[in-house]
């Protein structure tokens, strides 16, 4: 099935995600849509002007540009998303998941499809660490049936 | 030699304006580059910075920052950008453009970008802070020497100066039209009452919207942005070329607020997004109050702000609640007044909550000849600008100043 | 989703004795037609999908819990994301990070192979209830 990760683009969860036999949905598979598009040249990304009007469709004018640019990359995966497993309080989200206002509405994005979403909170300690691979663990196994 | 500015930011990928920014700086003989810095340094930055915004990519700005202050990374201007109407990143650029400024020497400048941001707008910027870098011994030239030509081609006036060892002879302005034609004409008449000819001419300097094609023109010794041309142009006719300022030039297309230590800016701002504080306001006040543009500024001196309510952010909107005071019978000259305050009040809320006002604060350009706006900046100021001789030939004279360092 | 190519990072556990060479070197016996590049971490690689899924099978065979991976949305050495252009980009304290967290995840995944399928069921924190707080200062007084 095709999990969403949250945050996107982080590596333990998309190598727990495809290590217990789902598919990832991840920020580096759109990037690489965009990177790989030789039609644009606008470099770093391909992100362009158009990109951020189509994410009008998840946020008004009135939201700065950075989120409606990413909301228009992340919004359409977690259209095709079965499921999600997000990080509550991960301690890191640089790269492409640094604006917490884009992040908060993700998450929300998540809650209103109405997919089955497994919450984790990132561990501190060994035991932490096994509450949480333990839960993805259950969960994507749990799809599966 | 490329200048490399390091850039603090947060949302310019995703907005697509990175490319923009690149495309600005390379244009103008830079580089934008990222200063270095690992997790740990990330979360010791902010230990030490304590401000800690939710979002990283902020965090990262901080670090980053930080890492300059530390000399660390080797850059030799900062440009600090975040998106418009994020309140989150609106407290980090300011704090950290302050943070800058207090731990570096480095020229800074912030900017706040939409989605529409296109390189040709940030084109000024990038080039005053290459200027402020590789023109350093230019720009520390306090005398105008020999016989030299000045042209400002502005958004709504084109302005020419003569100067010959260090005194204004000659001057002229009109409002833009074509712009070779125009400054052609202001130049002519410039000259001849300087009694000089074109040929005796031993330098120009060129600064405004139309610099580079009037460079060419003229073939220029000088073409170089208004940000700096103006500031030394408007601290030679203040005679403040020592010690702090904070020049202030409500233009008719954007503003600029400008902080200069011994005449050289370290750091400014530019309206960008909207023009509606600009000096056109008060030319659409006019037209609708049927008077010269030369008068609003006497008759709104008559006149009571506090009589007329005008406070729209928008110059359409703006001349609607102008209309309506008039139409509820209110006085030309509260109205006029009205006009100038909102004027005022916006540069004060857009361009001068970007920069730490430095006294004393000189007015320029065309507009700080309309008195009232003049009165108008001082009350919200709380301090009456100086209006040096001459403020609105701040960009000829600067050109002309500047462009005698090539002789 | 692109298909005309796959980039990975292959990231070792900061647990794991695997060296970055060792894991270059046998990741170019499992699959041909792969382009490998060493990095500090671990190695990048780059083929076609198919190529990509044949030798991550192997990986996680081969280094079950000690080698992770994700995707890389920008090909190997492209310009717009190098280093040497313009320096570390954001991601770069992501991943730092996450591989720190590595070995918590590795023992967290091989106490699972060992048959230990306990762990905690996350409790739920919440605030002091205000009349527990005016208990404890008043305790204080």
């Amino acid at each position: 099935m095709k999990v969403f990760i949250d945050p996107p683009n982080s590596m333990i969860l998309f190598d727990l995600v495809e290590r217990l036999g789902h598919e990832p949905l991840s920020s580096m598979a759109v990037i690489q849509e965009k990177v790989d598009n030789i039609e644009v040249d606008m470099p770093p990304m391909n992100v362009t002007l158009d990109d951020v009007v189509k994410g009008l469709k998840y946020a008004g004018v009135e939201v700065p540009s950075g989120i409606r640019g990413r909301l228009s990359l992340w919004g359409p995966m977690i259209e095709a998303a079965d499921a999600a497993v997000v990080i509550n309080d991960a301690p890191f989200s640089f790269g492409c998941v640094g604006c917490d206002r884009s992040n908060e509405m993700t998450k929300y994005l998540i809650k209103r499809r109405g997919i089955p979403v497994l919450y984790v909170n990132y561990p501190s300690d060994a035991a932490g660490a096994k509450t949480m691979v333990g839960q993805i663990k259950d969960f994507l196994g749990g799809l599966k049936a | 030699m490329t200048i490399r500015v390091a850039q603090l930011s947060c949302g310019t990928e995703y907005s697509g304006v990175q490319f923009e920014i690149e495309s600005a700086a390379r244009s103008v003989g830079a580089k934008i580059v990222y200063p270095d810095v690992s997790y740990d340094q990330v979360q010791e930055a902010l230990q030490r910075f304590g401000f800690r915004p939710r979002s990283q990519q902020l965090q990262l700005m901080i670090a980053r920052a930080v890492s300059l202050a530390d000399g660390k990374y080797d850059a030799d201007a900062v440009f600090i950008t975040t998106c418009f109407r994020c309140a989150e990143a609106a407290l980090v650029r300011n704090e950290l453009r302050r943070f800058i400024q207090e731990n570096t020497k480095l020229p800074v400048v912030t900017y706040s970008f939409t989605e529409r941001l296109k390189a040709s707008q940030l084109l000024t910027r990038m080039e005053a802070l290459v200027t402020i870098v590789t023109r350093k011994e230019l720009l520390a030239r306090e005398r105008q020497s020999g016989l030299t030509a000045g042209l400002d081609s502005g958004s709504s006036t084109t302005k020419a100066v003569i100067m010959e060892n260090n005194k204004i002879i000659g001057k002229d302005w009109t409002t833009s039209g074509d712009v070779v034609q125009s400054a052609t004409q202001v130049l002519e008449s410039a000259m001849k009452q300087a009694g000089v000819e074109l040929k005796d001419i031993e330098a120009m300097g060129t600064t405004g919207y139309g610099r580079f094609n009037l460079g060419k023109h003229f073939n220029a010794k000088l073409v170089q942005e208004e940000l700096t041309v103006n500031s030394k142009g408007a601290v030679w006719l203040a005679n403040r070329q020592r010690g702090e300022a904070t020049i202030l030039d409500i233009g008719g297309m954007d503003n600029k607020a400008i902080t200069v230590r011994d005449g050289v800016p370290d750091n400014f701002t530019m309206g960008g997004i909207c023009a509606g504080a600009s000096g056109r306001f008060l030319e659409m006040t006019s037209k609708r109050l049927k008077i010269p543009i030369e008068n609003l500024g006497a008759l709104a001196d008559k006149g009571n702000w506090k009589n007329a309510k005008m406070n729209s952010y928008c110059s359409i909107f703006g001349i609607q609640d102008l209309v309506t005071n008039l139409g509820a019978g209110k006085s030309f000259e509260d109205v006029a007044a009205a006009a100038c305050h909102s004027v005022a009040e916006q540069v004060y809320e857009q361009q001068l909550q970007e920069i730490d006002v430095r006294h004393p604060i000189i007015e320029v350009g065309g507009t700080s000849l309309i008195s009232g706006l003049v009165t108008a900046v001082g009350e919200v100021l709380g301090e009456r600008p100086i209006v040096p001789p001459d403020s609105q030939y701040i960009g000829a004279v600067g050109g002309a100043l500047l462009s005698s360092g090539f002789l | 989703m692109s298909t005309a190519r796959e980039t990975r990072l292959l990231m070792i556990s900061p647990d794991s004795k695997v060296t970055p060479d060792q894991l270059v070197r046998n990741v170019h016996t499992m699959v041909t037609g792969l382009l490998v590049k060493e990095t500090c971490y671990g190695c990048l690689v780059e083929g076609t999908p198919e190529t990509v899924a044949a030798l991550m099978k192997l990986v996680r065979e081969r280094y079950r819990n000690e080698v992770f991976s994700k995707r890389r949305g920008y090909p190997q050495g492209d310009p717009r994301r190098c280093r040497a252009q313009h320096g570390t980009r954001p991601g770069f304290a992501q991943l730092e990070a996450e591989w720190a967290e590595l070995p918590l995840i590795q023992g967290a995944l091989d106490a699972f192979d060992r048959g230990e399928n306990d762990y905690d069921r996350p409790a739920e924190k919440r605030p002091l209830p205000v009349s527990e707080l005016k208990n404890i200062c008043e305790a204080y007084r």
